[in-house]
């Protein structure tokens, strides 16, 4: 089957019984997306499927045929993207592990409201866990990304 | 997962060939619910049909007395379509409260109706908005169609198209929160129809959605407090049944409270 | 891509970019992957496993059985200090085999591991297997399993105890409470905690028969910890083990020591000739992590007329699970009674604490390890003194604070407390949340029908001295100059990279991309202890600031060389040496006197030994609970932190934060539950409530430095600080708003439905 991975098309040979995570991580080898729980509600695995925010592991790869993927390793261009910069200066991330999904996340619910409040934050958060930030810098990178998108627009 | 074969077409009729053609089929919609429960083994199906390219199951539209939506429309469509939020805004609250913002972009309002989930949201507003449930065969009223523990009175095969829900004059959702879970450990939908009419849905605290007639009674004769008896009042590691029968009387009353103020 | 000075952390750009390498991102030609056989019986005796349908499952390899385990010469895996009463009883230690052998003592012990081409087959072998299993009664708490018939997990432990441990001196501390006027009792219980760190527990294991070594990838906390610890299991030599971790994703004192499938990844690996990855479900961490907590502390104070403490005394049950693993004993035994005194000056201590086996997972360290849980109980329990006996529990703290004058402070218990300012930082504290017009703000939400209350904490922990006699750093420059620096501990998210990265560029000037930390390199033979008890910044960060002093001396004669200036001329200012108008920075020396082929001059090892620290705070939080539902709503949380020299302070706050929350996950949301039976009720997100984005509230966090003399940089730990401050503080909190309706003691987790009925009862 085909698909679209941040930007280029793939051709897949995949099996019906297996889900997106497999096919990004194993198969196309991108492993920055990561598997954190098998109750669909950590968020870690989470990835742009036709630009909406979705968790990769509750998806067959068969239910994306067709479909354009964006992960972490395509956020970035010839610079990081405002969203990943600003998850570093404000100390959104510690160990790591949920930071993909968190930013994935982030990219989306920027999409939707531009100028989030923080409770359109902690609600667009609702299913991406942290166990070591304590989520005050998370809410603060999402803050100073939506300013640094807004003034890169003017 | 277990091995099994995944079947996809845009025509109801192909989807049902499919099922009845083959053994230990399962209809696949957003797959929030499905998809988990195959990852634990506790479902293992050799056949998967999915419904998510069938136009019919994608509408979204209303007449005068209802607002229609397809089986196939997903959480955050209802959540945020302009056509819901003016014709039933509870009913575009209640799915903004479901899940999560990813979860929201795939899971279903007909898979959730015909999983029936006792802690579910869809049950209650489909059991309050006089819900008509279109299948691929009939007609079943909400009052028929949730008859049980995770049961419905779907038939091997049968498929839901579309719910019609009937536009109250003035409706309200309150729902709390199982804090893991994000599922209702209570949940009251409440909608009021002309010549006082009245139905009070309960989700989250008992085997199943149901309407809860002393609710409907304390509405119409503005009292706070209605009784909740029922023997099968859930009592699990989360609440006692004394803690989910409080927070059915709260919510009821901020519910009700909610409708005099829209006055 | 941007320059790396933008980010703040070195470690960030590979971890925002997706090019971390967490354990399950390795991967290997020809691996096969395994899945564990687990106890699905909390209890019970094996009569007969057979593996032989698993055996002729699709794509199976091998079985790793007991057997397996047995004829490759296998120890069970460590125990950890054994606890020794002062008339030398040692404790009864049970160390939990690699696999189970005749008995099976909790849900999740493991029993096997299938290895096959692929996850799915692994799994579905697994199935397959045929165990006939003479179910026992089980037993899940202190009570039923220290009475008079129950069932016994370990024929060696009488009645499920692995020792009555006490210390202090308790004929002191009778004679307190015979001379007290007044005298209080809590009992306070520190539920079962399941710490979930994001990155699911994982093994890859690859041998090589030519050079008889192993590499293994796994998260862990310091190399040579995990190294003894596999060494001890397997008998394989350290100097054969290559530990390659890159990142983990976060640890909290679980992941420090070797677990079964770490020993079987390597047999495995070696027995069947090709490399071997496990990779846990989160439901399988949540029956095979080692829990946290699991503490009673029944504590008794007396007092004097004026409210000075005379006395204190706790008697604690510690549950261990199923058998002593690593940190559990500690825990119960030392970690709860080294600081039980608090910040307080009290001449008699006693405690006594059961240490007890029940058919649970076993129990080892959870972020702060038994510190949080004293400070907790110490806490309420001066809370709950103050309010029966009409003390303000401001002053009654103030008055038996610990003096300035008073240091060094031995608390005869254990712990020698260096520093503090106790007084300084409560003011603080007070000043900050406005503590002195809480009133009106409570009377303001009774108007609303909100029950509000104010809870404070004055907490104090002990950081970790260590396992190591000292900590080493080696330092290596290459040609471009840029100095690489072995250490034994990497990080699981404390930013360890790029805090050393902070103590050289502010010592000796080079810039951040001139400076490599790079953890866990076996052939680099250093000593040094792993990150635990929040020690890795003063304890490794020391011995990387005596590097750096190192090197500018040596640096010194070098410069003189280069500029032709006689030395006593030379001064350093800024990471560099300076003569006249002459000046040479570091970079420019390293890059000088560079000599293709040979050490660089300025490669050293540096070196410290760094004692304990007494990191501490005093925390305000405000609450608001809704009576109607029991819902607790988190106003401000307010914390005033002492971790002396903050090397990173924005570092430093993100670790309050993680452990504030963690705190607050343990305060109204998290409980692992078991049922009289051994189930885990409690198996997945779905039932075990994590904190989320949701549940923040407005946290101010501030810091006063007290400068510690125990290490060269002033540090004192601070990894664990936010949960041994969350717990009281918040605690203290919602008793604080219930007081009022008659409620003066309550268990956390204070979730809606147990606050709820708590009102309901009175």
């Amino acid at each position: 089957m085909q698909l679209t991975i941040n930007g280029q098309i793939k051709d897949l040979a995949v099996q019906d019984n297996m889900l997106l995570i497999e096919v990004i991580r194993d198969q196309l080898q991108l492993t920055g997306t990561h598997n954190g729980c098998d109750t669909t509600q950590c968020g870690c695995c989470t990835v742009l499927m036709d630009q909406v925010a979705v968790k990769s592991c509750t998806i067959l790869a068969r239910q994306a045929e067709g479909s354009s993927i964006q992960t972490i390793e395509g956020l970035a261009g010839s610079q990081l993207h405002p969203v990943q910069e600003a998850f570093s200066q404000e100390h959104g991330l510690q160990c790591g592990y949920c930071t993909p999904g968190m930013i994935m996340s982030t990219v989306y619910l920027l999409q939707r409201y531009p100028n989030p409040t923080d409770d359109q934050i902690k609600e667009g958060l609702a299913g991406n866990i942290c166990r070591c930030t304590g989520y005050v810098n998370i809410i603060k990178a999402v803050q100073s990304a939506a300013k640094k998108i807004q003034e890169a627009k003017v | 997962m277990n091995t099994f074969q995944f079947h996809s077409t845009k025509n109801i009729q192909l989807a049902k060939d499919i099922f009845s053609a083959n053994e230990n089929a399962k209809f696949l919609s957003g797959g929030m619910t499905l998809l988990p429960s195959m990852k634990h083994g506790l479902i293992q199906p050799n056949h998967l049909i999915d419904l998510s390219k069938i136009p019919e199951l994608q509408v979204l539209e209303e007449s005068n007395e209802f607002l229609i939506i397809g089986a196939a429309t997903k959480h955050d469509t209802v959540a945020t379509h302009p056509l819901v939020e003016s014709a039933i805004p509870s009913l575009a609250y209640l799915a903004s409260q479901i899940g999560d913002p990813q979860v929201r972009m795939r899971g279903t309002i007909g898979g959730s109706l015909a999983n029936n989930d006792p802690a579910a949201d869809y049950p209650a507003a489909a059991l309050a908005l006089k819900a008509q449930i279109v299948t691929d065969r009939r007609v079943i009223a909400a009052d028929e169609f949730f008859t049980g523990f995770y049961s419905t009175a779907l038939e091997e095969g049968e498929v839901i198209s579309q719910i019609k829900l009937s536009k109250p004059i003035k409706s309200a959702y309150v729902k709390f929160k199982q804090a893991a879970s994000g599922y209702a450990l209570a949940g009251v939908f409440i909608a009021l129809y002309a010549n006082q009419e009245v139905r009070v849905a309960v989700t989250g605290v008992a085997s199943g959605v149901f309407r809860w007639e002393e609710a409907e009674q304390a509405f119409l004769g503005s009292q706070s407090k209605p009784d909740l008896q029922r023997d099968d009042v859930i009592s699990d590691l989360h609440a006692p049944s004394a803690y989910r029968i409080n927070i059915a009387q709260v919510l009821f009353k901020k519910a009700a409270q909610q409708i005099k103020n829209n006055s | 891509m941007n320059a790396p000075e933008a980010l703040l952390r070195k470690e960030d750009l590979r971890l925002i970019t997706g090019q971390g390498k967490f354990t399950s991102d390795w991967y290997y030609d020809g691996m096969c992957h395994a899945y564990m056989i687990r106890s699905p019986y909390a209890h019970g005796v094996i009569k007969s496993i057979s593996y032989e349908d698993v055996l002729k499952a699709p794509g199976v390899v091998r079985v790793i059985t007991a057997q397996d385990v047995s004829q490759a010469g296998m120890k069970s895996l460590p125990t950890g200090v054994t606890i020794q009463n002062a008339d030398g009883q040692n404790q009864t230690l049970a160390p939990m085999p690699v696999l189970a052998t005749d008995k099976v003592r909790f849900v999740g012990q493991p029993i096997a591991m299938v290895i096959a081409d692929t996850y799915e087959h692994a799994k579905q072998a697994a199935e397959l297997v045929q165990m006939d299993v003479d179910m026992l009664d089980a037993v899940t708490d202190y009570d039923s399993a220290l009475a008079s018939q129950a069932p016994q997990l370990h024929e060696q432990a009488k009645g499920n105890l692995s020792i009555h441990f006490t210390k202090g001196d308790e004929a002191a501390t009778e004679k307190a409470f015979e001379q007290a006027t007044f005298v209080s009792s809590m009992c306070v219980k520190s539920q079962r905690l399941i710490g979930s760190p994001m990155e699911l527990r994982s093994v890859v294991g690859k041998y090589d028969p030519q050079t008889d070594r192993y590499i293994i990838h796994t998260p862990n906390q310091g190399m040579l910890g995990m190294l003894g610890a596999l060494e001890h299991i397997t008998g394989i030599p350290k100097a054969q083990i290559d530990v390659q971790t890159q990142d983990v994703g976060g640890s909290f004192g679980i992941r420090g020591g070797a677990f079964s499938e770490n020993a079987l990844v390597l047999l495995a690996s070696k027995l069947i000739g090709k490399p071997v990855k496990w990779v846990a479900t989160r439901s399988e961490v949540f029956l095979s992590d080692w829990h946290g907590r699991g503490l009673e502390l029944n504590g008794f104070i007396a007092l004097d007329q004026s409210g000075k403490i005379l006395g204190l005394r706790f008697e604690n049950k510690a549950d261990l699970g199923a058998y002593t693993c690593y940190f559990g004993s500690f825990i119960g035994a030392r970690n709860i009674v080294i600081t039980m005194n608090g910040v307080y000056d009290i001449p008699a201590l006693s405690v006594s604490s059961e240490l007890y086996f029940t058919n649970t997972v076993p129990v080892s360290a959870y972020r702060g390890a038994g510190r949080p849980d004293i400070a907790y109980a110490i806490e309420r329990l001066i809370d709950h003194a103050a309010y029966e006996h009409n003390f303000d529990p401001i002053e009654l703290r103030r008055k038996n604070f610990i003096k300035p004058s008073q240091f060094p402070y031995d608390n005869r218990i254990g712990s020698v407390y260096d520093s503090g300012e106790f007084d300084k930082l409560l003011d603080r504290a007070l000043e900050v949340s406005d503590y002195k017009n809480f009133e009106g703000r409570r009377q303001q939400a009774l108007q609303n029908n909100r029950l509000r209350g104010i809870g404070l904490a004055y907490f104090i922990e002990a950081s970790g001295a260590g396992t190591a006699p000292k900590d080493q750093v080696i330092g290596q420059f290459t040609a471009q100059g840029v100095l690489q620096m072995f250490a034994v501990t990497g990080a699981s998210g404390q930013g360890h990279e790029t805090s050393f990265s902070q103590i050289v560029h502010e010592k000796i000037g080079l810039q951040s991309d001139q400076i490599e930390y790079i953890a866990g390199q076996a052939d680099k033979m250093m000593v040094g202890s792993g990150t635990g008890g929040s020690r890795t910044l003063y304890g490794v960060g020391s011995a990387v600031f005596n590097l750096c002093e190192q090197i500018q001396e040596k640096s010194k004669p070098l410069a003189a060389q280069l500029m032709g200036v006689p030395q006593d001329q030379l001064q350093f200012t800024q990471g560099s040496w300076h003569a006249g108008n002459q000046s040479l920075s570091i970079l420019q020396i390293v890059q000088k006197t560079f000599v293709p082929g040979q050490p660089h001059p300025l490669d050293v090892t540096g070196e410290a030994s760094s004692g304990a620290t007494y990191p501490n705070g005093c925390h305000i939080a405000e609450v608001e609970i809704d009576p109607e539902t029991g819902v607790t709503e988190i106003i401000q949380y307010v914390a005033v932190d002492d971790v002396g020299v903050a090397i990173s302070p924005a570092l430093v706050q993100g670790q309050i934060h993680g452990g504030i929350v963690q705190g607050i996950g343990q305060v109204f949301y998290e409980q692992a539950i078991y049922d009289e039976t051994g189930q885990l009720l409690t198996g997945s997100f779905m039932d075990y409530a994590m904190p989320k984005a949701g549940c923040l509230p407005l946290i101010k966090t501030e810091k006063i430095e007290v400068i510690t003399k125990n290490n060269i940089l002033g540090s004192k730990g601070v990894g664990e600080s936010g949960c041994s401050g969350s717990l009281p503080t918040l605690s203290n909190a919602v008793i604080n708003a219930l007081r009022p309706r008659g409620i003066t003691e309550l268990d956390m987790p204070y979730t809606p439905a147990k606050v709820w009925q708590a009102l309901q009862s009175n």
